[in-house]
């Protein structure tokens, strides 16, 4: 169990999953993805950049979900609405002055935290909390979804918006990334920072008011914690990732629709966290992954009976391993070790 | 070994590392590798071509009969000896009605799966979505699906050299039969459709010629998807004074729509007149909600050329006798023919070379009557039929009578940079 | 004068129908505290087995009751088999209920297939009651949904399970103590939210495409008729939810589109639940 001597009043709440070899698997992953251009290439070199962003989209999702009991339906409305603001960004590039990927990126960041920390103290600071969260985050998806369809001018409607491909450049220094390799660089750097941020924040004292908050809300508050500062700040930094992975997605993948931000993909992150494991950003990361490549190598052999298998799936590991694939691994290996 | 026993907890923790990593990222990598490698062996004969069908998801009513045009036309062509003695063979790709996979599958199709061109998506989105690929990978797609037209601001998804339109645009679908309804019905229309792009555009395509002929619109109504109730708008037909209803519903929302239009009696009142439903809709509709309403297209089961006749006899020997066809399945089954007498023309499927020999190509034994592609534009040449629903019809082949037809409608040229 | 009037009609229509879809919602969500997910897919099941039946020429009214049968054993076989060891966890049971609704549509797609179904619509055409024209098998159902929700009101105050149910709401541990059979009680009450949810399935079946995803476009505008109306208040929360979602979204069609419409009312659903939780409807 993690040592909580430095976070006194906090004591009675472990995290209920031991992550103590997670940084060992997570450097071995970090380690294999940079490795993979090197040994292959064409479409696994292509569309693993984009299933790497579905991972940091469910690991957005953990956070809330798995460190602070809060489930969102509507993680793909953040998704979907960062790759529309890198789209608007890379097409009025040339009217912008600076590279127009990174105030994207910049601004999709922010725009997720912002509208999600409105919206979160909104909620939270009136005790709106659980299922009512659930079914509020379901509406953001599909108010999301219709603003896109609605907003044609904009965002080009139901039929979608062009994306070009970003370049990165520093001062005088330009590198497009067409090329399948470069951009997926981007990408990995992107995801261990990422993965590497939450780690981090979980872990820190934060991270333990989270679980705090999971385990048991009504004693945290008691302690005198601003319970709904915490959970708006979880809110927010969820959908500030989710929003900013979707930038990137939308640039890799150079076009979005609406059906992005739809409940229908927001759920399906929802099946791929609770597979993979909702206590483990790691778990969570791979479950996107993973789930993602086996759907699409299915979908041309089987497409009915694979989503059959993955609901029966689903409801299993809810039933009975409610900490999902890693939860199964990390028991495992600690009883194996004694 | 002696290192076993220092080593202990490090090597534990590589072995759990590579335990996790062997079920998730390796698995997922090798996957998507060896089916690859093991394909590069044999890869030199057949000619491969990527279909992308939505067989699941929301539109999978039309995915059928998408794939199944196709798959009939490779099965022709095949035994008639292929071409440049090679057989084609079809890789499937399922859009599961989702743009996001299209990107994903069209990439797998083209990267993985080596095909020479693809061929398929269903709607506008689809299509859009497949667009950027094509481009950067220098692939030809051949587009099935009656649509909204091309303008120069969608390209890539329109107006892109490697996009052959297989299916009718607005002032081929809906210009020729116009005067006919105006003169016999009336010149006010009510609009209604789906709110995205192809509605919008067919409808303001359609004032055009309106205001031309002297009819005006009394009224213009977009419906989000997946509406279930509709009193508003059928209030708002009802005080319009409208003669004809120009519906462009699409999906469940245009079932949902009739059966409440009629169940309100409106029927009697109005004349409807759609642009979506064919004969996978009209049989959800049942004959006591569709008799009476026009319908047009390019193609339907029950024309008589003799072509349609010997179509659906190979059809049905094929995919049973209540196999539903309509003008998007036609479309990939033109598409298919039309492909392979352009790789027999330029004698090579390399794209350029393909792409040059599919412009112009005209193909006579069409199940709707002769159709040529267009050299400047890549938009097909077809017939356009006006169809009346007749009273208490049975199954597809008397579900529609024949109004009236023209050959070979030319469609205004792209709003593209042209020559494409 | 009569335009009023006729949108005074539509949204009341448009609200009772809405009623019937979210009733067995309201009675799962109200009365047992589980978020029912499977909501949709349980309407989607019961307008299937009204195409199978009424295809196999059962008469209207005996399809839509075997409808809500069928759907009630479904019911019962997801209380007993997985929901029954989950009350008392919400966010369990949403997930379970998803699960189920993943499972559903697609053993429904592949045992009836994805083809557009049609339900024949027993009564159609309309009549007239002054200058207002009514859809004739719409208000039947309209009416029918009112009947089905005094019943149930009546069975829910006056009748000894419905004392129970209360008791169970209010509290479990007395209810418990006092002899209460709370496993059984909440089985009834998931089974007959299941089997109204099949009947309301049915029932709109011939004013729909019957398509796997039928019961996906009830699913939401349910969720918010229940939780605005206020949860737990089965009759005047779900006709009140049911007006503010249904009649708002009639009413701002009129002045903006569609679209525009169904965001406000999405939005302003968000903004009830954060000022009024409980909902609009309360008990006391």
């Amino acid at each position: 169990m993690i040592e909580a001597k430095d976070t006194g009043v906090l004591a009675g709440f472990p995290p209920r999953v031991r992550r103590v070899r997670e940084p060992v698997v997570a450097l071995w992953v970090f380690a294999i993805l940079a490795l993979l251009p090197l040994m292959s290439s064409g479409y696994v070199i292509y569309i693993l950049p984009q299933y790497m962003l579905f991972g940091v989209l469910a690991m957005s999702l953990a956070l809330l979900w798995g460190f602070c009991g809060m489930l969102s339906f509507g993680q793909a409305g953040f998704f979907a609405l960062g790759a529309y603001i890198m789209g608007l960004c890379l097409q009025h590039a040339g009217t912008l002055g600076v590279n127009a990927a990174y105030l994207a990126l910049l601004a999709s960041a922010m725009a997720g935290a912002v509208i999600a920390g409105a919206v979160g103290y909104f909620l939270f600071s009136a005790g709106v909390r659980d299922s009512y969260f659930v079914i509020v985050t379901l509406a953001l998806s599909i108010i999301a979804e219709q603003l896109a369809v609605g907003q044609s001018q904009v965002t080009g409607g139901w039929n979608g918006m062009f994306i070009p491909r970003m370049q990165l450049s520093f001062w005088d220094w330009r590198l497009p990334l067409d090329s399948d390799a470069s951009i997926y660089y981007l990408i990995v750097v992107f995801v261990a920072v990422t993965y590497s941020f939450l780690r981090w924040i979980t872990r820190a004292k934060f991270g333990k008011v989270l679980a705090g908050i999971r385990e048991n809300e009504d004693r945290i508050l008691s302690l005198g914690f601003k319970v709904h500062l915490y959970k708006t700040a979880t809110f927010a930094i969820s959908a500030g990732l989710a929003c900013a992975a979707g930038a990137l997605y939308g640039t890799h993948a150079a076009f979005v629709a609406p059906s992005l931000a739809g409940v229908l993909f927001s759920t399906e992150v929802v099946v791929w966290v609770a597979i993979a494991g909702r206590n483990s950003l790691l778990g969570a990361l791979l479950g996107g992954i993973v789930v993602s490549s086996i759907s699409n190598a299915l979908s041309a052999i089987t497409p009915q009976y694979w989503q059959l298998v993955l609901g029966v799936l689903f409801v299993v590991v809810v039933a009975f391993f409610r900490g999902g694939i890693a939860g199964a691994v990390h028991r495992f290996s600690a009883r194996r070790r004694g | 070994m002696s290192d076993n026993e220092k080593g202990k907890g490090v090597n534990k923790g590589r072995r759990e590392a590579l335990g996790m990593l062997g079920a998730g990222a390796g698995a997922a990598v090798a996957s998507m590798v060896a089916p690859a490698l093991i394909r590069s062996a044999y890869a030199a004969d057949p000619i491969r071509i990527g279909v992308i069908s939505p067989l699941t998801g929301a539109w999978t009513v039309y995915g059928k009969a998408h794939i199944s045009g196709f798959e009939l036309a490779v099965e022709e062509i095949n035994a008639a000896g292929g071409v440049l003695g090679r057989k084609l063979e079809i890789v499937i790709g399922d859009s599961k009605t989702e743009p996001r996979i299209v990107v994903e599958q069209a990439n797998r199709l083209i990267r993985q799966e080596k095909v020479d061109f693809l061929a398929g998506t269903f709607s506008s989105a689809e299509r859009n979505a497949a667009g950027p690929v094509v481009t950067q990978a220098n692939k030809i797609l051949l587009y099935p699906t009656f649509y909204e037209g091309q303008e120069s601001e969608y390209y890539p998804g329109v107006c892109n050299k490697n996009i052959f339109m297989f299916g009718p645009e607005p002032t081929q679908q809906v210009w020729p039969h116009m005067e006919y309804m105006m003169k016999k019905y009336g010149k006010k229309f009510f609009m209604i459709g789906s709110d995205y792009a192809w509605p919008r555009v067919t409808n303001k395509v359609t004032k055009q010629k309106l205001t031309q002929l002297g009819g005006s619109v009394v009224g213009e109504v977009y419906i989000p998807f997946n509406t279930p109730q509709y009193e508003s708008v059928l209030r708002d037909i009802r005080s319009s004074g409208a003669n004809i209803i120009f519906h462009s519903l699409t999906g469940s929302d245009t079932v949902n729509f009739r059966r409440q239009f009629v169940a309100a009696g409106m029927n009697k009142d109005f004349i409807l007149w759609t642009v979506d439903d064919e004969e996978v809709v009209t049989s959800g509709l049942g004959p006591d909600v569709s008799a009476g309403t026009y319908v047009s297209f390019d193609y339907f089961m029950t024309i008589k050329h003799p072509n349609n006749v010997d179509f659906l006899k190979r059809f049905r020997a094929k995919f049973g006798k209540d196999a539903l066809m309509n003008t998007v399945g036609v479309a990939m089954y033109n598409a298919a023919h039309m492909a392979a007498l352009a790789i027999k023309k330029a004698g090579s499927v390399e794209t350029d070379k393909l792409r040059a020999a599919l412009k112009g190509i005209s193909y006579d034994r069409a199940p709707q009557g002769p159709v040529v592609m267009r050299t400047e534009d890549n938009q097909i040449v077809v017939p356009s039929y006006l169809m009346k629903v007749r009273k208490g019809w049975t199954n597809v082949t008397d579900m529609f009578e024949e109004v009236q037809s023209f050959k070979a409608v030319q469609p205004l040229a792209a709003r593209c940079k042209l020559p494409l | 004068m009569s335009a009023a009037l006729s949108v005074v009609v539509d949204a009341t229509l448009i609200t009772l129908v809405l009623a019937l879809a979210a009733f067995g919602l309201a009675i799962i969500f109200g009365l047992v505290g589980v978020i029912n997910m499977g909501h949709g897919a349980m309407l989607t099941l019961g307008a299937y087995l009204m195409w199978a039946a009424t295809r196999m020429d059962v008469p209207f009214v005996l399809a839509a009751l075997i409808s809500a049968l069928g759907v009630g054993l479904v019911g019962l076989l997801l209380e007993h088999v997985v929901i029954r060891h989950f009350y008392g966890e919400p966010l369990e049971t949403l997930l379970l209920t998803w699960g189920f609704f993943l499972i559903t549509t697609e053993i429904i797609k592949i045992v009836f297939g994805t083809d557009l179904r049609e339900v024949v619509n027993p009564l159609p055409g309309s009549f007239d009651l002054g200058t207002i024209r009514f859809p004739a098998y719409r208000s039947l159902v309209a009416l029918f949904a009112i009947v089905l929700m005094v019943a149930a009101a009546l069975v829910f105050y006056k009748t000894r399970i419905g004392i129970r149910i209360r008791a169970l709401m209010q509290n479990s541990e007395v209810a418990s103590l006092l002899g209460l059979n709370i496993q059984l009680t909440y089985k009834i009450v998931f089974v007959s939210g299941s089997f109204m949810a099949g009947l309301a399935g049915a029932l709109i079946s011939p004013m729909l495409s019957v398509d796997p995803y039928i019961g996906n476009i009830f699913l939401v505008r349910s969720f918010f008729a229940v939780t605005v109306g206020g949860v737990g208040q089965i009759l005047g929360g779900t006709l009140a939810g049911s007006f503010l979602v249904g009649g708002m979204e009639t009413v701002f069609a009129l002045v903006s589109s569609q679209v525009v419409a169904q965001t406000i009312v999405f939005a302003f659903a968000i903004v009830i639940l954060r000022f009024r939780p409980q909902g609009v409807v309360t008990s006391r």
